[in-house]
């Protein structure tokens, strides 16, 4: 019930929030800036969902560290579903960031710090769910996806530091130092939107890993 | 003290029964040198040209090897059952990692000792410059830190060694960045002072890959 | 493309992947409730 409401909430957030992009973001655009990337409607998307992504990676970090205190499938089933939603999330990034890329620099991709960081953090995450499907025995495979989680994080504040490293192709800090009121409410209503979102479904997701582990454990007793 | 005895003694034993076999050895080396191979057919560059890539076709030589000798590090140990007998021992799991760490850095950097007069000759560059030594020596320790736990993990799954290059070359890809970016500019001739913050980064980088693995490979290792 | 061709685009992927996900986490919760229908009947009946 809960979730329901988290997901309801946001995707009106949401809406609320490209109607804000669509309506007091272009008007703010003069000829002198109207190529920077924070008068673009797509920056107030691209950015929550790039945030959230790292913040479900983190969550991931928490969750295999406490799995491997607490040795609890809850830990492990927070761990998975955290992470599986930082993929999606890192898709949608990786995705807006493209097509506004091909849009402003005519490219689809570039080899610079920032995307080729954010490719590999994708590729680490791909490779954590990789892991888990070649372990067979339960245990084992949580604890391993849980060392995983552990070291893949490196890549996450690399991520964060290429931000504030210059010449890059992709656009810096430009996101803590909006100036207009308009832009930063619609941006953080934005962040608002995406982090229900995300919490949405991530109840929705360990809610549905707990039953079925239920249901696993049952169909074990029972014999099949 | 006693660590450091248990971390020597396990370092020795990989290296004694290499030493004995020579499996490893030929093969990764073989293969660095394959690599340096095929990648002049691919590119077939003007000599010029060249430099730019060579660091580049260094370091995939280098990692793709090394991925090849980090399998090697656990894979007997699981097959000859001889994991469960060294956690018997008296030797904290944290030893284990230390010396098998060791064990393929000593490996890694024995490749590399070879291939860089092979990559030299074959690619018409000078090689033997402090600057490129020490960021090969750094980026490996790296590499081997991360590499060794890895191993361990990929040892245990299912497709054991196929899935060691996924878990591990994106993660270490970093260093390897670093250490092409490095390598780069020491080929090229420039000054260490432009190689620091690549160096430092390196450095960083070991200090983490060290650190964490440490921290965390009893949990791959137990019972 | 122009401007407003990239936005609804760059919009729309986010929008529809969200949805597919949506979709499949539900695909997943239907047949967790088969399921546990199916473990139900087989335990009325021992």
């Amino acid at each position: 019930m809960r979730t329901r409401i988290f997901i309801i909430l946001s995707a009106i957030l949401l809406l609320v929030t490209i109607a804000m992009e669509m309506l007091l973001i272009p008007s703010l655009a003069s000829a002198q800036n109207k190529d920077l990337i924070q008068y673009s409607p797509v920056f107030y998307w691209h950015i929550p969902v790039a945030w959230v992504a790292l913040f479900a990676f983190l969550c991931v970090f928490i969750a295999s560290i406490a799995y491997l205190w607490k040795r609890t499938p809850f830990w492990d089933i927070v761990a998975t579903t955290s992470a599986e939603l930082g993929v999606v999330f890192t898709t949608f990034f990786l995705l807006t960031g493209s097509i506004w890329a091909k849009f402003a620099w005519g490219t689809w991709w570039a080899w610079d710090a920032r995307l080729t960081s954010s490719l590999v953090l994708w590729i680490i995450y791909i490779a954590y769910f990789l892991l888990r499907t070649y372990i067979s025995n339960p245990e084992q495979r949580a604890r391993f996806a849980a060392v995983f989680g552990i070291l893949g994080f490196v890549d996450v504040p690399i991520v964060i530091l290429t931000l504030f490293v210059s010449n890059q192709m992709h656009p810096g800090d430009a996101a803590f130092h909006l100036d207009k009121p308009q832009m930063i409410i619609t941006l953080v209503t934005g962040v608002v939107a995406f982090t229900l979102l995300y919490l949405g479904l991530l109840f929705f997701g360990i809610h549905l890993r707990e039953d079925a582990y239920e249901v696993s454990k049952l169909k074990e007793t029972d014999g099949g | 003290m006693k660590f450091w005895n248990s971390v020597a003694a396990i370092a020795w034993k990989d290296i004694l029964s290499e030493l004995r076999t020579k499996e490893i050895i030929s093969s990764v080396l073989v293969f660095a040198v394959l690599v340096l191979v095929i990648f002049n057919f691919a590119f077939n560059l003007a000599p010029d040209l060249i430099l730019q890539i060579a660091p580049g076709i260094l370091w995939v030589a280098f990692a793709f090897s090394g991925v090849l000798s980090l399998n090697r590090a656990f894979i007997p140990e699981k097959e000859e059952n001889c994991l469960e007998g060294l956690m018997g021992c008296p030797v904290g799991r944290e030893a284990i990692y230390v010396g098998k760490a060791l064990g393929s850095l000593f490996f890694m950097v024995l490749v590399e000792a070879v291939i860089l007069p092979v990559f030299a000759l074959l690619f018409n560059i000078a090689v033997l410059q402090s600057g490129l030594i020490t960021v090969t020596l750094l980026a490996t320790i790296g590499f081997v830190a991360v590499g060794t736990i890895f191993s361990a993990l990929a040892v245990n799954t299912r497709a054991r060694e196929m899935v060691l290059p996924i878990l591990f070359l994106p993660v270490v890809s970093p260093v390897i960045i670093a250490a092409v970016k490095a390598s780069a500019i020491s080929l090229n001739g420039q000054s260490w002072s432009d190689m620091t913050i690549w160096l430092a980064i390196i450095l960083a980088f070991d200090i983490i890959y060290l650190t964490v693995p440490f921290l965390v490979f009893p949990y791959v290792i137990e019972e | 493309m122009d401007n407003a061709g990239y936005i609804v685009t760059a919009f729309g992927v986010v929008w529809i992947g969200l949805f597919i996900y949506l979709f499949v986490l539900v695909q997943r919760e239907k047949a967790l409730r088969k399921e546990i229908a199916a473990l139900k009947e087989d335990m009325k009946k021992a």
